[in-house]
């Protein structure tokens, strides 16, 4: 008896120190984040780590997006202005180009500084001159840089390539001298850039509008050495404050910025959006920039319900709280006065094959049957809740050299009757049955696995047979690289608004990178090679047309469809305009033109934080 | 006991060799030629052959002086591990984590070691009522639920719902702040699977002659669970607990990318992301030299613990 009392005694004694102990440390440890004011910060997100802030080391697009806010560059794309117009950053004007098209010269701004930092003399930033860019650019021909962009430059710039032989030959980084002249490439003086091209580059305005050409200060390079990776010392409107590596960055505005004026005209519609309200007021508008790392889906949207993050991609779980059917924002995020924006993005993705596969890249109607297999209306219902169109060529709709009238050309169509004839055409050109072919998606978490298995479906609806791979992207990059994929997933973002952005992916001599696929066509090549030498105008654009059909009608890969980006900001983000290049909201250095609206954000955070 | 903790640390000699061995084999030998990582999508080969002599990779594997597997072990025992992909050193990543994942899972490690102890000795006290019944139940139950369910349910109810906690990490928030919700799925998450063991560990004792003597002879429940059970108990708590003091260095993966804390979890699934292998190489060998360290460790406890057992 006396046990059974001392039981009871002993559990509600237990319990009670038990509950009084969850209350304190609720109360202790979880208090409520602070309810005060929110500064002049813009809150930005990222779904994946910065690797580097050193240009000639950055290689992924979120390196460059935060990058692009400490450096800027030669030029620049207009804010506003559409279709997308290459505007003087860092230059003080539109290049001078020679009549061959060989020779650039580029006036550099007067006055422009580099950011304090204390590789410079008392600490103070100096000023911009050519020579920084010389410099910049034979850092990325230095084979000792290890740098992922020599690709921009190869084979471009006369005397560049010489100068990078040259390193090669020096056995320390530090034996390498910069001084050593570039017959291409050189500072005329401190503020005359020339430079002289192997052959006509059109394009190469493009590239200058690209982060790792920015010019970089020798003082940050001969300081920091390797850890330079750590520190952006640039001309931008912000500066690095705090880089949390895998958490998170934080920028301050550059007091010594000379205050770029936010542009006073842009395209029709942009006054009545209130996208001109600043015009002609010296920028940037913001004090701090943070970015937050956060990979995963389900905070990233509970941060911008709460108001912790301004702008955000809708993630794919989430798109049903925040889209109602009719394509609009459902009544909550209305009530809480969150803005869409949807953008069809300059991508193409697709399946891709092996063209240098005995079977895969000899047996057109194997590939056309696989073409005709996959329902993309279905693909895309399934796994992008309808945020696509089908893709009927591999120039996105939204690019200039858009072919209007690709359908009438194009391969893609869903037809699995046709598929099978298609396939039985395929077994008698290979002379027997066909053997398992092996599929490979570029990932391997469970969107890939149904992605996976919806292909192979299809596949196995047709009669094909496959097997399938799901590879992390760092071995499929391999794999590809040493060209043992056979069927695969491929796609290509543009890396700026000119065609020739997605043409290159198809010139035989970029295989295996960016031409993945291996794609080998004397016709294709010769219409590409004529069409990379010439200016923008309209043979320029029959050119790429001509050459988008010789690939359509070769089908050395199946299309499936390009994203359409849903985005949601809230409204204290003043002047944001969606860019199809950027539709997430960041690059470019957009954040100088961002404005917050404080008091609209203190008054959202007291409600729903 | 010198002469065994001597003996036992010239034992971890061979141990440590063996894991450099291993992961050598495994990231140099079977993982292949990293020098495509480290280039990136649009490298030369000539890139790649630079990067193959600054990194070391051009010269032999095995059987010469400036071999990989002599530089590997050489770099692993004084603790140099390189540059990280990103070209940050690893070891300045790894002091940076170990801070951020062992303020997440020192509380967790102690939360659950005493709540589940706790909790275990007074259902074991209790068994066969209602409340033994209850509290094993809601162990099994614990223990079925997928560890990522207890994130996203805490997630969304406590931090977004009930606004108790910080959804995420922020620069501005103190660590008691940032950490208290992960700390608390933590040990909620590891409670179930817990007290069962320790329910199992102190019943054994309770159904002891010993236990029934003491009740007979008059104490009372406090000093028999306590200085009794309890002490008894404790050979099957400290391996469980002392081998588990290595796997706190290590972080937790999930709760650590789930909350942003920026501990070595999370820098252990970035690196296996992305194919680092200089990260995950060195974290596998200080995760080795931790288990080997504590193992000596628990074995040493035992001989405090419990006077029967004579290390030599």
């Amino acid at each position: 008896m006396a046990n059974i009392l001392s039981q009871k005694d002993f559990a509600s004694r237990v319990f009670y120190a038990a509950l009084a102990a969850v209350v304190v440390f609720i109360i202790g440890c979880g208090k409520r984040p602070s309810q005060s004011p929110s500064q002049n910060v813009l809150q930005h997100r990222l779904q994946d780590k910065v690797k580097t802030l050193d240009p000639a080391d950055i290689g992924d697009v979120f390196s460059d997006a935060v990058g692009s806010e400490f450096f800027e560059l030669l030029y620049g794309y207009h804010y506003l202005k559409r279709p997308y117009e290459i505007v003087p950053v860092l230059a003080q004007d539109m290049p001078a180009i020679s009549e061959d098209g060989l020779t650039y010269t580029i006036k550099i701004k007067k006055g422009v500084l580099f950011a304090d930092d204390r590789c410079f003399k008392n600490g103070k930033g100096r000023e911009l001159d050519a020579g920084d860019f010389v410099f910049a650019w034979k850092r990325l021909a230095d084979i000792k840089t290890l740098s992922k962009n020599w690709w921009i430059f190869e084979d471009r710039i006369v005397g560049l390539d010489e100068f990078r032989e040259y390193t090669k030959t020096c056995k320390k980084p530090q034996d390498v001298n910069y001084s050593c002249p570039v017959e291409g490439l050189y500072a005329a003086d401190d503020q005359t850039l020339v430079i002289k091209l192997k052959r006509p580059w059109p394009q190469i305005l493009f590239l200058l509008t690209y982060t790792p050409t920015a010019p970089i200060a020798k003082e940050a390079v001969d300081c920091y050495g390797k850890d330079i990776a750590s520190h952006p010392v640039g001309t931008g409107a912000f500066m690095l404050k705090i880089w949390n590596r895998g958490s998170y960055i934080e920028a301050v505005r550059n007091p010594t910025y000379r205050g770029e004026l936010y542009p006073s005209e842009g395209e029709p519609g942009d006054r009545e959006a209130g996208l001109l309200v600043d015009a002609g007021k010296p920028m940037p508008f913001v004090d701090r920039i943070i970015w937050r790392i956060i990979p995963e889906d389900q905070p990233r949207w509970l941060m911008f319900e709460r108001g912790d993050i301004d702008i955000i991609g809708i993630p794919k779980d989430n798109f049903g709280q925040a889209i109602a059917s009719g394509r609009e924002l459902t009544p909550k995020m209305k009530e809480r006065n969150i803005k869409l924006i949807t953008i069809l993005e300059a991508d193409t993705f697709y399946i891709g094959f092996n063209m240098e596969h005995p079977i895969l890249g000899k047996n057109k109607p194997l590939r056309l049957a696989i073409s005709c297999a996959f329902d993309r209306k279905k693909w895309i219902e399934l796994f992008y809740n309808g945020r696509g169109e089908i893709a009927y060529g591999f120039i996105p709709p939204c690019m200039p050299g858009y072919d209007p009238n690709i359908k009438q050309y194009s391969k893609t169509e869903y037809n699995p009757e046709k598929a099978r004839r298609l396939l039985a055409e395929a077994e008698q050109i290979n002379g027997g049955p066909l053997p398992e072919f092996k599929l490979t998606m570029q990932g391997t978490d469970t969107t890939y696995h149904q992605m996976g298995q919806f292909l192979k479906m299809a596949l196995d609806e047709i009669g094909l047979k496959v097997e399938t791979e799901y590879l992390d992207f760092p071995t499929y990059l391999e794999k590809l690289r040493t060209k043992e994929l056979q069927i695969y997933q491929c796609g290509w973002i543009a890396d700026y608004p000119d065609a020739e952005s997605f043409l290159q992916t198809f010139y035989s001599k970029r295989a295996p990178w960016p031409n993945d696929i291996c794609y080998s066509n004397p016709e294709y090549d010769a219409v590409f090679e004529q069409a990379a030498l010439m200016p923008d105008c309209p043979q320029r654009t029959e050119l790429y047309r001509k050459a988008e059909r010789i690939v359509v009608e070769d089908a050395p890969g199946a299309f499936l469809y390009h994203r359409m980006f849903y985005g949601m900001y809230h409204d204290w983000v003043c002047n944001l305009k969606i860019n199809a290049y950027r539709p997430d909201g960041f690059g470019y250095g957009f954040s100088k033109y961002y404005r917050i609206n404080v008091a609209k954000r203190d008054e959202y955070w007291k409600k729903y934080r | 006991m010198g002469a065994y903790i001597i003996r036992r640390l010239l034992y971890t000699i061979p141990i440590v060799f063996g894991v450099l061995l291993l992961t050598f084999i495994l990231f140099t030998v079977v993982g292949g030629d990293i020098s495509f990582e480290i280039a990136g999508k649009n490298a030369s080969p000539e890139t790649i052959k630079e990067i193959r002599e600054e990194y070391g990779f051009n010269k032999p594997l095995f059987l010469a002086w400036d071999s990989q597997l002599v530089r590997h072990f050489k770099d692993a025992l004084t603790f140099d591990f390189g540059r990280a992909l990103d070209r940050e050193p690893v070891i300045d990543k790894i002091k940076r984590g170990v801070g951020p994942s062992l303020s997440l899972t020192i509380p967790i490690f102690f939360g659950e070691v005493i709540i589940s102890v706790s909790i275990a000795l007074v259902i074991a006290f209790l068994r066969g009522r209602i409340w033994d019944i209850l509290a094993v139940i809601l162990c099994i139950a614990g223990m079925s639920i997928p560890y990522l369910s207890f994130i996203l349910f805490g997630q969304y109810f406590l931090a977004y719902k009930l606004r108790l906690f910080p959804v995420f990490f922020s620069p501005d928030l103190s660590v008691p702040q940032y950490v208290a919700l992960p700390v608390l799925i933590g040990i909620v998450t590891g409670l179930g699977g817990s007290v069962r063991f320790y329910r199992t560990v102190m019943l054994d004792e309770m159904r002891a002659d010993y236990v029934r003597t003491a009740f007979a002879k008059g104490l009372d429940v406090k000093s028999v669970l306590f200085k009794h059970v309890l002490k008894n108990a404790m050979i099957p708590i400290l391996t469980q607990v002392v081998l588990a003091i290595p796997f706190l260095f290590l972080g937790s993966l999930l709760l650590e990318r789930f909350f942003g804390i920026p501990g070595v979890g999370y820098l252990m699934v970035e690196a296996i992301g992305s194919r680092d292998y200089f990260v995950i190489n060195a974290m596998t060998y200080i995760s080795a030299i931790l288990f080997v360290i504590f193992n000596l460790i628990t074995d040493v406890c035992y001989a405090l613990v419990d006077p029967r057992i004579t290390l030599d």
